[in-house]
C-alpha cells in the first residue's frame, strides 16, 4: 500500500449494543508510518472501535476504512497486513504458548522464527509451557510475540501492557520504536500516559463513543493552558487584575495560575513590572489533557461542569 | 445485583469462624441463587415422569390379569440390559420400575455430574473460584455447599417421586424406597463426580471422566442383570452403585440395607474429594501437567487440524464408546432375541411391528448408534460456540482466517466424525452378532442415520447464527425431545405419525423396516437449509463473547 494513504480513517462512527450507544459519532485517523495513541476511560468505546476495525462487530453507520480496505468485507485480505493483541488474551488452556504463537502467526501467513525466537528472549517467556498456567501478563505476552514477529503494516494493540511489568514495559516500547522506524502504523489503546506520551506521536482522546480531543501531541498542548508558578518580591495580590491569568491560587509570595497561548506575552509583560524572583512554567501534560474532559483535575472549571454538550462541542471546536 | 454482594457481606458476617468450613451457609444460598431454576426444571422433569408412565402403564395393563399375563413373559434378556430386572411385573409398582426407574436414576446421576461440575471444577476453571476464596470462605465451604446443593436436587426428587407415588395410591414401603434408591444414586453420582473434579483439571475433562464412569457402572450392572438367576442379579450387581439401587427392590421385597451402601460411597467419596483438593493447588489437577512443544506443527496452522487437536481427547473417547457399544450390542442380540416373546406389547413397543424379532433388535441397537452419533455431533459443534465465547475466536478472525473456513472447519470434524462412529458402530455390531447380519448391512443401516443426525447440527448451526447465547442448549433439548420421541414415543402413547415426524424416529428403522429414501432426503434438506441459513446470519453478525 502506499505511504500516502491512511492507515485508519474513522468517520462519524456509530454503533449500538440493543439501547446502549457505545460509538456516537466516532473520529478517529491514523497517518500510514504513525503511531497513535487512543485513550479515553474504561467503557468509553475503545474495544468496541478496534473491533469493528478488525471486522468482529459491525458498524451501524459512519465511513470505517483501514490500509485502503473496508474492514468487514475484506477482512480476510487485510488481516494478512495487520497484526492485533487483545486487551484480554483467551489462549487454548491445554496448548502451549509456543503453541499458540505458532497458530496465530500461521493465521497471518507464517512465522519468522528468528524474530520469533529474538522476541520469546527480549519478552523471557517459556513457549513450552501451558496456556492454562500462564499468568495475564504471559498471556498478553503470548499475543505480542505473534504480533511483532509478523511484518505486519498495521499493529492494531489494545492495552497491550496492562498486565507487563515495569521491565517488560521497556522491551515492548522498545519494540513499538523499531516498528516505527521500520515505517509501520501503530494504533496504541492505552491507560499508561507516560507510554503514550513516549510513542505516540498523535493522540485521539475520545469518551463516551464520541472523540473529544485529537491532534498531535504538542499542537494539542498548544491549545490548552500552561501552569505558571511565580514568586513575587512585592504583593502578588495585583495579579487578580491581569488580563490573560486564570484560575489565580495564592499562597503568600507565591502565585500559581495557568495562561493561554496566546496571552503568555502579554502577561510576562505585566509580571515582570512585579519582580518574579522566580517563575516555572509547566506545558499542560497528556494527563492534563485527558483529565479535563473527564473532570478528574480540571485546569480549566468550565470542564469540571458535568454537561456532557460542553465536552463533545469542546472536541468539535479544535 | 444483590448475588454479587452476597458473598462479600456474609463473609464479613462470618469472619469470627476460621475453619475450613466457614461460610458454607453463605456459598449455599450463593449456588442455589444462579441455580435454582436449573435445579427446580430438573426436579420437576424427572418427578413428573411418575404420574405419566403410570397413567400410560394402567390403561396398557388395566387389569390384574393383563399385569399377571406381562408378568409371565417380561422377563426377557432386553428388559434386563436396558432397566433391569423385572422382579414385580404383576403389579402396577413393579411395571412402573420396569418402565421408568432406571431412565429416571440414570438422568438423575448425569443432574448430579453436570451440577457438581457446574458448581465445582468449572467455577475454577474460570477463576471465580479465586476471587471467592480471596473473601473469608474457608478452603472446603465451596465445595462443600456445592456437593450439600447437587446432594439436595437428590433427595428432593426421591421425595417428590415418593410422595407421587403415595398420591397414586401406591403401596406405601415401595413408594419410599423407590424415591429412595433413586436418591441415592443421585447421591452416589455427587460423591463420583466430586472426585473426578480434584482429578482432572478441566470441567470438560471432569465431566467426560464422570459420565464414563456411570455408562461403566450402567454396563457391569447390566451384565450382572444378564447373568441373573431367575430375578436376581449376579453378584457382579455389587460392583456398581447403580446395581445397589437396582436391589432395595421397590415395589418388590422393599429393601432397605443398600441405602445405608449408597450413602456411605456418597459421604465417603465426597470426603475423599475434600481431602484430594487439600493435596493440590488452586486451579491444577491431581493428574499431572506435563510441558509441551514449543512450537506449533503444521497441524495446528490449519484450521481444521486445530479443531482436530482441540477434540481430540472428546473423539477418541466417543470412538471408543461407539466401539464398545457396537461390540456389546452384537454380543447381547442373538441371546435377547431367543428369549424374546414376539407377543409381548413391552417388545412390541420398543421392537416395532417388523415380522422378524432378532431384524427388530437389530433396529433398536442401530438407533442406539445413531443416537450416540447425534449426541457426538452436538458436542462437537457446541465447541464451536465456546471458542467463540471464551474469546479466542476473536483471535483467530484477527488473522486472515475468513469466518466461513473457521466454522467449516467445526462442521467438518462434527459431520464427518458422526458419520465414522455411525459405520464403525454399526460394522461392529453386525460384525459381533453370530451371523445375525453382516457388518456390512448393519454399517449402512446405521448410517441412514446420518441425515438425522446432520439435522441436529443444522439445528445448532442455524442457533449459533441467530441466537448464538443459548444455542447449545436449545440444541441439546431438541437432541433430547428427539431421543425421547424415537425410544419412548410408543410409550408415552404418541402416534405412529408423531414419531414419524421426528428427526430420529423419521429414519426407517433397518433392517426391522424397508429403506425408504423419502424421509432421508427431507431430513438432509431440512438439515441443509438450517445449516446454510446459519452459515449465513453467522457470517453478517457481531461475534458475541460471553
Amino acid at each position: 500500500m502506499s505511504t500516502n494513504t491512511q492507515a485508519i480513517s474513522v468517520t462519524d462512527l456509530h454503533k449500538h449494543f440493543g439501547r446502549t450507544a457505545a460509538l456516537a459519532g466516532l473520529d478517529l485517523h491514523v497517518e500510514a508510518g504513525e503511531v497513535a495513541g487512543f485513550l479515553g476511560p474504561n467503557g468509553s468505546g475503545k474495544s468496541t472501535t478496534i473491533r469493528i476495525l478488525l471486522g468482529l462487530l459491525r458498524a451501524d453507520s459512519g465511513s470505517v476504512k483501514m490500509l485502503g480496505g473496508d474492514p468487514w468485507d475484506d477482512a480476510v485480505a487485510l488481516h494478512r497486513r495487520i497484526a492485533y493483541v487483545p486487551g484480554e488474551v483467551a489462549l487454548w488452556p491445554n496448548l502451549t504458548g509456543g503453541q499458540a504463537i505458532g497458530i496465530l502467526a500461521a493465521l497471518r501467513g507464517g512465522v519468522d522464527e528468528a524474530k520469533r525466537d529474538g522476541l520469546l528472549e527480549r519478552f523471557d517467556l517459556d513457549p513450552t509451557k501451558k496456556a492454562r498456567s500462564y499468568s495475564k501478563g504471559n498471556r498478553q505476552k503470548v499475543a505480542l510475540v505473534a504480533a511483532l514477529a509478523s511484518d505486519a503494516e498495521l499493529l492494531l494493540l489494545d492495552e497491550p501492557t496492562s498486565g507487563l511489568d515495569p521491565l517488560m514495559e521497556q522491551v515492548f516500547t522498545a519494540c513499538i520504536r523499531e516498528v516505527k522506524a521500520e515505517g509501520r502504523s501503530v494504533l496504541l489503546s492505552s491507560h499508561i500516559f507516560a507510554e503514550v506520551e513516549k510513542l505516540c506521536d498523535t493522540v485521539t482522546i475520545i469518551r463516551e463513543g464520541q472523540t473529544v480531543e485529537a491532534g498531535r501531541l504538542d499542537a494539542l498542548r498548544h491549545l490548552h493552558r500552561t501552569t505558571v508558578s511565580v514568586l513575587l518580591a512585592g504583593s502578588t495580590s495585583a495579579l487578580a487584575s491581569v488580563p490573560g491569568i486564570n484560575d489565580l491560587v495564592l499562597d503568600g509570595p507565591k502565585a500559581t495560575f495557568t495562561v493561554g497561548e496566546e496571552d503568555l506575552g502579554d502577561v510576562l509583560e505585566a509580571l515582570s513590572r512585579y519582580s518574579p524572583r522566580s517563575l516555572v512554567s509547566t506545558p499542560p501534560s497528556l494527563e492534563d489533557l485527558f483529565l479535563r474532559h473527564y473532570g478528574g483535575l480540571p485546569l480549566d472549571p468550565a470542564a469540571a461542569k458535568p454537561g456532557r454538550r460542553a465536552h463533545a462541542h469542546a472536541g468539535g471546536a479544535r | 445485583m444483590s448475588s454479587a454482594t452476597a458473598p462479600g457481606r456474609a463473609s464479613r458476617g462470618t469472619v469470627a469462624s476460621t475453619g475450613s468450613l466457614s461460610g458454607v451457609g453463605m456459598a449455599v444460598k450463593f449456588i442455589l441463587r444462579r441455580n435454582w431454576l436449573r435445579l427446580a426444571i430438573w426436579a420437576a422433569v424427572l418427578a413428573v415422569m411418575i404420574p405419566i408412565v403410570y397413567g400410560s402403564q394402567q390403561e396398557a395393563f388395566p387389569t390384574q390379569a393383563a399385569r399377571d399375563a406381562y408378568a409371565q413373559v417380561a422377563n426377557t434378556p432386553a428388559v434386563a440390559a436396558m432397566t433391569g430386572l423385572p422382579y414385580a411385573a404383576g403389579s402396577l409398582g413393579g411395571i412402573l420400575v420396569i418402565k421408568i426407574w432406571m431412565t429416571l436414576a440414570v438422568a438423575l446421576g448425569f443432574a448430579s455430574i453436570f451440577l457438581v461440575t457446574r458448581n465445582g471444577r468449572a467455577e475454577e476453571e474460570t477463576g471465580r473460584t479465586e476471587l471467592l476464596r480471596s473473601a473469608a470462605l474457608g478452603r472446603h465451604a465451596y465445595p462443600v455447599a456445592n456437593y450439600l446443593v447437587a446432594g439436595s436436587l437428590s433427595v428432593v426428587t426421591g421425595l417428590l417421586i415418593s410422595l407421587l407415588c403415595l398420591g397414586l395410591k401406591l403401596p406405601t414401603g415401595g413408594s419410599w424406597t423407590m424415591g429412595a434408591s433413586i436418591a441415592g444414586t443421585g447421591l452416589a453420582f455427587v460423591a463420583i463426580s466430586a472426585i473426578c473434579g480434584q482429578l482432572a483439571t478441566t470441567s470438560r475433562g471432569a465431566n467426560s471422566l464422570a459420565v464414563a464412569l456411570l455408562a461403566l457402572f450402567y454396563f457391569i450392572r447390566a451384565g450382572a442383570d444378564l447373568q441373573a438367576n431367575g430375578t436376581n442379579p449376579s453378584a457382579l450387581s455389587w460392583f456398581s452403585p447403580i446395581g445397589w439401587a437396582q436391589n432395595m427392590r421397590s415395589f418388590g421385597q422393599d429393601n432397605w440395607w443398600p441405602l445405608p451402601a449408597l450413602l456411605g460411597l456418597a459421604v465417603l467419596g465426597c470426603a475423599l474429594a475434600l481431602r484430594l483438593e487439600t493435596l493440590r493447588d488452586l486451579g491444577a489437577g491431581i493428574l499431572p501437567e506435563r510441558g509441551g512443544p514449543a512450537t506449533a506443527s503444521a497441524l495446528l496452522a490449519n484450521p481444521l487440524g486445530l479443531v482436530l487437536r482441540l477434540q481430540r481427547g472428546s473423539l477418541l473417547g466417543w470412538f471408543l464408546g461407539a466401539v464398545v457399544a457396537g461390540l456389546f450390542f452384537g454380543s447381547v442380540a442373538r441371546a435377547m432375541t431367543s428369549v424374546l416373546d414376539p407377543n409381548n406389547p413391552f417388545a412390541k413397543s420398543f421392537v416395532g411391528t417388523g415380522h422378524d424379532l432378532l431384524d427388530g433388535v437389530m433396529g433398536i441397537f442401530v438407533l442406539f448408534n445413531g443416537l450416540l452419533a447425534g449426541a457426538f455431533s452436538v458436542q462437537a459443534l457446541a465447541g464451536a460456540r465456546s471458542e467463540e465465547e471464551s474469546g479466542r475466536l476473536e483471535s483467530q478472525l484477527a488473522g486472515s482466517l475468513s469466518r466461513f473456513s473457521w466454522l467449516w472447519a467445526h462442521v467438518l470434524v462434527a459431520g464427518v466424525g458422526s458419520a465414522v462412529m455411525l459405520l464403525l458402530g454399526g460394522y461392529l455390531t453386525g460384525a459381533s452378532s453370530q451371523g445375525a447380519a453382516t457388518g456390512g448391512a448393519m454399517a449402512a443401516a446405521s448410517f441412514a442415520y446420518w441425515p438425522a443426525v446432520l439435522l441436529m447440527l443444522g439445528v445448532l448451526l442455524f442457533c449459533q447464527g441467530f441466537i448464538p447465547r443459548p444455542s447449545t442448549g436449545i440444541a441439546w433439548a431438541v437432541y433430547g425431545f428427539s431421543v425421547m420421541a424415537a425410544m419412548f414415543g410408543g410409550l408415552f402413547s404418541l402416534s405412529e405419525n408423531v414419531i414419524k415426524a421426528t428427526p430420529f424416529g423419521a429414519v426407517p428403522r433397518l433392517p426391522a423396516e424397508d429403506f425408504a429414501l423419502l424421509p432421508l432426503v427431507v431430513l438432509g434438506v431440512i438439515a441443509l437449509v438450517l445449516a446454510t441459513i446459519g452459515f449465513w446470519r453467522f457470517r453478517a453478525r457481531d461475534l458475541m463473547p460471553e
